[in-house]
């Protein structure tokens, strides 16, 4: 028992003597870090801050991370060191900021104001993951986010992507009110410099979401700030163009429509034509060289032939059609409109019927080709054999 | 004109206006009320770095006068107590928190993590053989650098370099004590017994008559009689010499500013007693001639004169 208590002290001292050397060493890195920043060799201190994150537990990473940020943080300099971190992938964003979230929020804001140059000016280092960090399950890490887009909404670029302001106007309905704050004060900023594209968001939204209070009032701050005199033109002229298309869409369905069939059509010529070729390769596998030719010609042939017999349908109908002409204009007062009707839908019942023997004839020429090819056919296999 | 605080402070003050008065600090109650939860806080990142009133000095308001957790603006006092504890472990802050009140379990849990839950039932119940066990642990077992002492409803740590008071009865804990006024003779005392017994050990501390506390320092007469009588021998001055010569008179006029009386006496061996009397006001007047209180930062001004006289002039000269 005694051994057993002097063993557990000693293990103890150990321990701490451990832990006391851990500290120094880690002071003594920091001092190290901050000379180098202060002489400006930035590219070696993240090499330095890469090695040392690198070489930390799950249970002492947070505590480095704490240990280079109040270094840096202090240090001229800091926010380059800091962008260098992010470009290098030293240090990731996402899982950054939710490892921040477990610290106190001095220092998570402390870093978050850090990050605001690079949130201004970069904004491609944070906006990619805007989707995953506004939908995270953690509202420090929701809000540490809206932070970060108030930044870039100050930035020279903005934010006028709808998806990311889709998704902070679903914010205004968050179940934590200092998300809700960070919400509306994104959309205020980022409603101060493009109001048209966040009061259409908001209106639009709104419209889906017509029965949460919470929400509508939130968005009524919101408006209510971006709404000026100054910029009401400007949203109104968008409003206008809006209401102009909502009356168009019933027209464009139908052409939509319109178009989806004609496409069908084209669709089922173009099945047709496959299934043809499909045929005329087949054909092509059977058949010679020799007899390809002669079926082509006896094809352009048949295909003559009805070509003429539709121009000379054509012919009829144009002769009919002006003898109606000079017959209408000279027998108008005397012929009743009716007789007039009725023969012209004669002569429309005997064009009908031309076409019907023209089709009969086409089909008839294509059953004999048929034939043909089957007498081809068994000629060759007959070869053959 | 606009209005200026002055003309509030007046209108508060003129007993004839007691009707409107109510109505007035109505006004205020609901700005401040305002200011905190709907405005400051509300935006968090704001709360934390750059809160609007001045080092959270709304929140020592509410908790002096002894509202409950609910009645605070929480996230305020979260970070409020973050800062104290962060402080407490060398790590950066916004500001130094100084004079900062905080709930007793929030001090304890800050201080004294591990024990807190049990320091806090035992303080509360003033079971302080349990509590002191605890404590003596911590400072004998645990190397931890404080000191305590309990005087009535006052417990007075001190950690580290800094003065920690629990007003026990109130239920809450100024940390950092420096610019607050001492508000009580019994802290004065406690104070003043605490730094005796860990510093000059031989310097009587008094509480007389519940008006002042009387501290009396002895210098030997050995050190009194070797004193040259010569001020003009500057040349053959020892230490002693030239400071009783040349430091003593200035110091002494210091301290009258903190002291209510200061008194040089010889006893019947020939030592010196120097006998500082120490009540809660000081010998300094604002612009209306009203007595200024003392501060910590006053008493510990005072202390350090004690504790160097004594270092300097009596256990030197103690014989061995």
């Amino acid at each position: 028992m005694y051994i057993g208590c002097l063993l557990n002290l000693k293990n103890n001292s150990n321990n701490k003597v451990i832990k006391m050397n851990e500290v120094e060493d880690d002071t003594r890195l920091m001092e190290k870090i901050k000379e180098m920043i202060t002489e400006g060799k930035i590219d070696a201190v993240v090499d330095k801050i890469a090695i040392y994150l690198n070489l930390s537990t799950e249970e002492n990473y947070i505590e480095r991370l704490e240990n280079i940020f109040e270094t840096v943080s202090l240090a001229q300099g800091g926010r380059t060191v800091i962008r260098f971190l992010i470009e290098h992938l030293v240090i990731d964003v996402p899982s950054l900021l939710e490892n921040l979230s477990k610290k106190d929020s001095l220092l998570r804001y402390s870093f978050l104001l850090l990050l605001r140059e690079i949130a201004e000016n970069e904004q491609d280092l944070l906006i990619p993951h805007s989707n995953d960090l506004l939908n995270s399950e953690d509202p420090n890490v929701r809000e540490a986010f809206l932070q970060l887009i108030v930044f870039i909404a100050g930035g020279d670029k903005g934010i006028e992507d709808e998806s990311i302001l889709e998704i902070i106007t679903s914010r205004l309905s968050d179940e934590k009110d200092f998300v809700v704050e960070k919400a509306i004060q994104a959309l205020k900023t980022i409603g101060n410099k493009s109001p048209s594209i966040v009061t259409r968001v908001l209106k639009e939204f709104s419209k889906k979401c017509s029965e949460n209070d919470e929400l509508i009032k939130n968005i009524d701050i919101v408006l209510k700030s971006i709404v000026t005199v100054e910029k009401i033109e400007e949203i109104v002229e968008i409003v206008e163009k809006e209401e102009s298309k909502i009356e168009k869409p019933v027209e464009e369905l139908v052409e939509k429509e319109k178009e989806l069939e004609s496409k069908e059509i084209e669709l089922k010529v173009k099945e047709k034509e496959l299934d043809d070729k499909e045929a005329e390769l087949e054909k092509k596998e059977i058949l010679s060289d020799f007899d390809l030719k002669k079926i082509e010609k006896e094809k352009q042939l048949t295909e003559k032939e009805i070509e003429l017999t539709e121009k000379e349908i054509e012919l009829k109908e144009k002769e009919k059609e002006i003898k109606l002409e000079i017959e209408g204009k000279k027998d108008i007062k005397k012929l009743p409109k009716k007789l007039v009707k009725e023969e012209v839908k004669i002569l429309d019942k005997e064009i009908e019927l031309k076409k019907k023997d023209l089709e009969i004839k086409k089909k008839k020429l294509e059953i004999e080709e048929k034939e043909k090819e089957l007498e081809e056919i068994k000629v060759i296999e007959k070869e053959r054999s | 004109m606009p209005l200026e605080p002055r003309h509030i402070i007046e209108f508060l003050g003129d007993a004839t206006n007691d009707k409107f008065n109510s109505e007035l600090l109505g006004y205020l109650i609901k700005r401040v009320n305002k200011l905190c939860f709907d405005e400051c806080q509300i935006d968090r990142i704001q709360c934390t770095l750059t809160p609007l009133c001045t080092r959270r000095f709304l929140l020592k308001l509410r908790i002096k006068n002894g509202l409950n957790l609910d009645d605070l603006p929480k996230f305020c006092y979260s970070v409020h107590k973050n800062i104290v504890l962060r402080d407490f472990r060398g790590k950066t802050i916004v500001y130094r928190p100084f004079d900062a009140y905080l709930y007793l379990v929030d001090f304890l849990d800050i201080f004294f993590h591990g024990d807190y839950r049990k320091l806090n039932k035992f303080i509360s119940f003033k079971n302080w053989d349990d509590a002191l066990k605890i404590f003596d642990d911590r400072i004998y077992n645990r190397d931890e650098n404080f000191h305590y002492y309990l005087k009535n409803n006052y417990f007075i740590i001190r950690y580290d370099d800094r003065l920690h008071i629990i007003f026990i009865e109130e239920n809450y804990v100024l940390c950092n004590a420096r610019g607050e006024s001492i508000v009580n003779l019994d802290i004065l005392s406690g104070i003043c017994e605490l730094y005796a017994n860990l510093y000059f050990p031989d310097v009587k501390v008094k509480l007389i008559r519940s008006e002042f506390v009387q501290i009396t320092i002895t210098l030997p007469s050995d050190i009194i009689n070797n004193i040259s009588n010569d001020p003009e021998a500057q040349e053959n001055f020892s230490k002693s010499d030239h400071y009783f010569w040349n430091v003593f008179y200035e110091d002494l006029e210091t301290m009258t500013q903190f002291c209510q009386t200061i008194h040089l006496e010889i006893d019947y061996i020939g030592n010196l007693l120097i006998k500082l009397d120490i009540n809660l006001v000081t010998n300094n007047y604002d612009e209306k001639q009203k007595p200024l209180p003392l501060r910590y930062r006053d008493l510990r001004f005072l202390l350090n004169f004690v504790q160097r006289l004594y270092t300097d002039f009596y256990v030197y000269w103690l014989p061995t």
